[in-house]
């Protein structure tokens, strides 16, 4: 929030501020500029971090992405050309876009409906079922993709056991491509819908009671209300959450990494763990920098929506 | 008095003499600092493999006068590629690593030269084999050292009841451990293999034959088209793909064998083919004695059934795939002399036998001369089930180097991403034709050259 | 009579006798719970089953015939190997002394930041909270390429300290950001006693801001532990030596030997690793979840 009192692209919740207390202001602004120079230094070792960390390396990265396997001489844009034309990189751009998109649905899906039905049932038992629906984001993915390894493991597969109890023939999870796709966005919507769920609760509490019992005097189904209701007052969280969930799951890793490490023949391949396999496993530093730099572009998408909704959210309650 | 003062002088001079020496000599004792020399080795997958290096590393350590730390990288996962990239990119790390076939090629810039250590050995022992001289020499400088720990065959694994049962190949018989053919051992060709293998996946206990990017399927499937003269890459790493009679041959075969394979060996790792003999789900696997090895520590069913014969012959002769692992000291090292000397005193015959002898008979030495050891006669049970495991004169085989004779930097690539088995994998499961799957390896193999 | 219609009328649901509408609360509260009851057996399975074969023998996992979802004669003997097993604890003990480092590192650089940014006007600050925000969705995949060159040739990789040298840009954006709205939410007027009683910035930070923001700067504190806890890709490209790895990237590495994968001590190690976030959220479950939705849905 700008100090200056309107609510500007900061996202940040802002309390609401009435207006007209320009005395205050003024003798507050006096003493901030006066403080300028603190203010300055508090911020430096944020700073530091973002220029250092993030942004010295993101801008290295586009250099690096430029340079020979041995990084001797710069040779402009034949990295990103070598990998267009491969098609197994070809591949690995659709499977990622495929993953992203599908994962983030059906969380966002899943997310909505446990939402809703936890909004229904009495406030009291909220709290406890909340509890343990959000367990799958606690753990660390990297840990918990290891116990579903081992239940998609070949021989010794629980879920397998599972279907055959149920008439199904065992599926062999993680050893063909199609197969092993399913398994890396079953363990992603396992692991990140308690977190479109927690998200949605929240904003499904603030919508008015009075706008629901106004609707059901006026004669409205459920159906109704939620699609009248709930859904437009919801629209600015939906949009953000989903938009942020997809720039997380495209650049995923740990899941991937653990489960298939690339899958049957590269079919389950991210860009992240493909980045990694380049760069980091082959020696190819260069290479796999431009294989990192291809998720940009979506990633700026992404982000420039979340940007504008977030600040037409903390206009909204402003 | 003179005397008694001479005495006294004479013995403080002795005294000071004596202070004097032993200030001197202290720092030969107690001050010198001494080396500490960092070692990372393969974790072996014989279970008592790495026993044998820490006792020599241990003792050499002792006899030198130097403090040799040894630790061991497992292959799993990739792991000691990685290890050897990051030690690479951060130059700091171990003094001597184990790095596997390709590998020593493609960090050729940062090995030391050994090339008098090899001299003096090829001059005690003979010469090695003309594969690992291939993949150790860069600029005709030996840039690392054939290691005995870790080399490594994979000719065929079998059980001999599941393989009597099933398709009726005795390989005791035809292959015994003795320097002689059984037989009908004339008949084990890719033809017969085929023939067993329809039969056993009938049986339900399919040839377990990995057929993904990991080195266990590429070194198989590169002894397979070895065997057919069929090579992609020649010796300048162009593509030899197109209207090559040879290479659709080996093509056409394949596609009609991985119709007899379980149907997720496309995503089979290294331990994939070992777990599949070992729970008595698979009847032949083409694998070193590791398999045996851990089957027989944990007593599993049928541990006593195992037995290692040569692979089938095809049109061009019998190729078995043949896996070298290297030691290798960084340039970035501070103790090159001793790592040098460690190494040569590794590579000498006793300690080779040792390390041969403790993990079962799956070190090869790469000297020719050394394949005589007696573990390979007396390992068992049954007796004789590693006789056949190195290259004997009455096998008429020769090893196989997936991708060799290419040169390194694009074999290494070719290597990694298991081009020979992607082309199998995208007839027989992506459903391309061949002409499809030989087009898309030539613009990938073209791809490698660009670097 | 006319005040009990009228109730009955605008809150139908709290008098509940208003017939459809009964029933169609009583529906929806069925259904409520058998999806909350599905959902919560597909969300713990996973774990439970962890549980399950980390107390099993190894006997028993190798038999294809039994039930895997339960166990016939349970067994301590996987905590106790891998509770005894030295590299074992060495993760644990880089895991707890980069987390340790890095939320504090964290919480010092976020708060004095957002301290700064939401109360002093100073020339960038508009754009720098832009940027924090922006840095907040830069992937870690993005950025581990170029660091794992710049942080080998600080000489750091390969070592704990390279991780707490990076994990900052995993915790230090979102954490400044909560903290910024947080602090943006303490009414001026508190500001301008302060100021007028003749108080300084630290310590108005200090007694005011510290003390009244203290449940955004619990839930921030809980989120940076979580993710340093559980950070995976930086370990996994930087850190090879088993003596330098946190738990993450050491179970998943160095608990497979050659064609053996001792699945017991696996699940043991990774149910201890995963213990002290699932305890943390367990006691603070309110400050966890707050943290999570400070960011969008705050107030």
């Amino acid at each position: 929030m700008a100090p200056d009192g309107t609510a500007k692209a900061i996202p940040a919740a802002v309390a609401a501020r009435p207006l007209g207390r320009s005395r205050g202001v003024s003798s507050l602004e006096r003493l901030a500029r006066r403080r300028s120079t603190i203010a300055f230094v508090m911020t430096l070792p944020l700073i530091l971090v973002i220029a250092g960390l993030v942004a010295y390396p993101a801008a290295w990265a586009i250099y690096l992405s430029t340079l020979n396997r041995r990084m001797t001489a710069n040779i402009g844009l034949d990295n990103y050309l070598f990998l267009i034309e491969s098609e197994s990189f070809r591949m690995i751009i659709w499977q990622s876009c495929f993953f992203a998109i599908t994962a983030v649905l059906f969380k966002a899906l899943i997310g909505f409906w446990l939402a809703h039905m936890l909004h229904t049932i009495p406030t009291r038992g909220q709290r406890k079922w909340r509890g343990m629906l959000l367990i799958p984001w606690v753990i660390p993915p990297a840990l918990s993709t290891l116990g579903w390894w081992w239940m998609f493991d070949p021989s010794y597969s629980s879920i397998n056991w599972l279907l055959t109890v149920v008439g199904f023939p065992p599926v062999p999870w993680l050893g063909q491509p199609w197969w092993a796709r399913i398994a890396v966005i079953m363990v992603n919507v396992w692991y990140g819908a308690p977190f479109f769920m927690i998200m949605y609760l929240a904003a499904l509490k603030s919508v008015p009671e009075q706008l629901y019992e106004a609707a059901a005097i006026d004669g409205a189904t459920s159906w109704q209300r939620l699609w009248f209701i709930t859904l437009p007052m919801m629209r600015n969280i939906i949009a953000i959450t989903v938009l942020f969930s997809l720039i997380v799951t495209f650049a995923n890793y740990d899941i991937v990494r653990v489960l298939t490490n690339g899958g049957p023949r590269d079919t389950t391949h991210l860009f992240a763990t493909y980045a990694f396999q380049v760069g980091i496993l082959s020696g190819n530093l260069p290479r796999g920098a431009a294989v990192s730099l291809f998720m940009l572009p979506i990633l700026a998408i992404a982000a420039f929506f979340i940007l504008r909704g977030v600040t037409r959210r903390a206009r909204e309650m402003a | 008095m003179t005397k008694a003062t001479l005495s006294r002088r004479s013995a403080l001079k002795a005294g000071v003499g004596g202070i004097a020496a032993s200030v001197l000599a202290a720092p030969a004792v107690h001050g010198q600092p001494r080396v500490t020399l960092r070692c990372g080795f393969w974790d072996h997958w014989v279970p008592a493999g790495n026993g044998a290096l820490r006792e020599l590393c241990a003792a050499w350590g002792q006899r030198e006068r130097v403090d040799v730390q040894v630790d061991f990288i497992t292959s799993v996962g990739r792991q000691n590629e990685l290890t050897i990239a990051a030690q690479a990119q951060s130059r700091s790390g171990h003094d001597i690593l184990s790095f596997p076939t390709w590998q020593p090629a493609a960090y050729a810039d940062q090995l030391v030269p050994v090339n008098d250590v090899m001299d003096r050995l090829i001059a005690k022992y003979g010469k090695v084999t003309a594969a690992a001289e291939y993949l150790a020499k860069r600029d005709g400088r030996w840039i690392a050292i054939p290691a005995v720990s870790g080399t490594q065959m994979k000719p065929s694994l079998g059980r001999i009841d599941l393989l009597k049962q099933h398709a009726g190949i005795d390989p005791r018989e035809m292959w015994p451990a003795e320097d002689r053919v059984g037989p009908g051992a004339e008949n084990w060709t890719w033809d017969t293999f085929l023939v067993a293998a329809e039969k056993c996946h009938a049986a339900g206990v399919p040839f377990g034959l990995p057929m993904s990017s990991f080195s266990d399927a590429v070194d198989w499937v590169g002894a397979l088209f070895a065997s057919f003269g069929a090579s992609m890459l020649d010796a300048e790493g162009k593509p030899t793909v197109r209207g090559n009679q040879k290479l659709r041959a080996a093509v056409d075969y394949m596609v009609r064998l991985a119709k007899f394979l379980p149907n997720d060996v496309w995503a089979w790792d290294d331990a994939s083919n070992n777990r599949a003999i070992q729970g008595g789900r698979s009847a032949l696997i083409f694998n070193p004695p590791s398999a045996y090895a851990v089957a027989r520590r944990d007593n599993m069913a049928g541990f006593d059934q195992y037995w290692t014969f040569p692979m089938p012959a095809g049109p061009e002769g019998r190729f078995t795939p043949y896996l070298p692992y290297f030691w290798g000291i960084w340039n970035f090292s501070r103790n090159i002399p001793q790592a040098k000397a460690l190494l040569e005193f590794l590579s000498e015959r006793e300690s080779a036998e040792k390390q041969t002898s403790t993990s079962a008979g799956y070190d090869i030495p790469p000297f020719e001369s050394m394949n005589d050891f007696a573990v390979w006669k007396t390992e068992g049970p049954p007796v004789g089930v590693v006789y056949n495991y190195p290259l004997r004169p009455h096998h008429n085989a020769r090893t196989s180097v997936a991708f060799a004779p290419a040169p390194p930097e694009i074999a290494v690539q070719a290597y990694t991403q298991g081009l020979n088995t992607g082309l199998i994998a995208r007839i027989a499961q992506g459903g391309m034709t061949v002409d499809q799957a030989l087009a898309w390896a030539e613009r990938e193999l073209r791809n490698f050259a660009r670097g | 009579m006319a005040e009990a219609a009228a109730a009955n009328r605008d809150f139908p649901r709290l008098y509940g006798r208003v017939g459809s509408l009964h029933r169609e609360r009583l529906w929806a509260l069925r259904l409520s719970y058998a999806s909350l009851i599905f959902a919560a057996i597909i969300f713990l399975a996973p774990p439970f089953y962890m549980l399950v074969t980390s107390i099993k023998t190894n006997a028993e996992m190798a038999d294809q015939t039994l039930n895997p979802w339960i166990v016939r004669s349970p067994t301590l003997e996987h905590y106790a190997a891998i509770l005894g097993n030295p590299v074992f604890l060495t993760f644990f003990k880089n895991s707890i002394i980069v987390t340790v480092v890095v939320v504090t590192v964290t919480m010092v650089i976020s708060v004095l930041a957002a301290f700064a940014l939401s109360r002093m006007r100073f020339w960038g600050s508009q754009t720098l909270a832009t940027g924090v925000f922006l840095t907040y969705l830069v992937p870690d995949t993005l950025l581990f390429i170029p660091l794992y060159q710049i942080v080998g040739g600080l000489g750091l990789l390969n070592s704990i300290w390279g991780l707490v040298l990076v994990y900052p840009t995993l915790t230090v954006p979102f954490c400044t950001w909560i903290m910024i709205g947080y602090f943006a939410s303490i009414p001026r007027e508190l500001d301008e006693a302060a100021l007028i009683d003749g108080a300084t910035w630290p310590q108005m930070l200090m007694k005011i801001f510290i003390p009244v923001a203290l449940p955004g700067i619990i839930a921030a504190t809980i989120f940076a532990f979580t993710v340093s806890w559980a950070a995976f890709v930086y370990p996994t490209a930087f850190i090879t030596r088993p003596d330098q790895m946190p738990l993450t990237i050491g179970i998943v590495s160095q608990l497979v030997r050659g064609d053996t994968f001792a699945w017991g001590q696996i699940m043991a190690g990774a149910l201890i690793a995963a213990l002290p976030p699932v305890v943390v959220y367990v006691f603070l479950m309110d400050y966890y979840i707050a943290g999570l939705t400070a960011g969008a849905t705050k107030g």
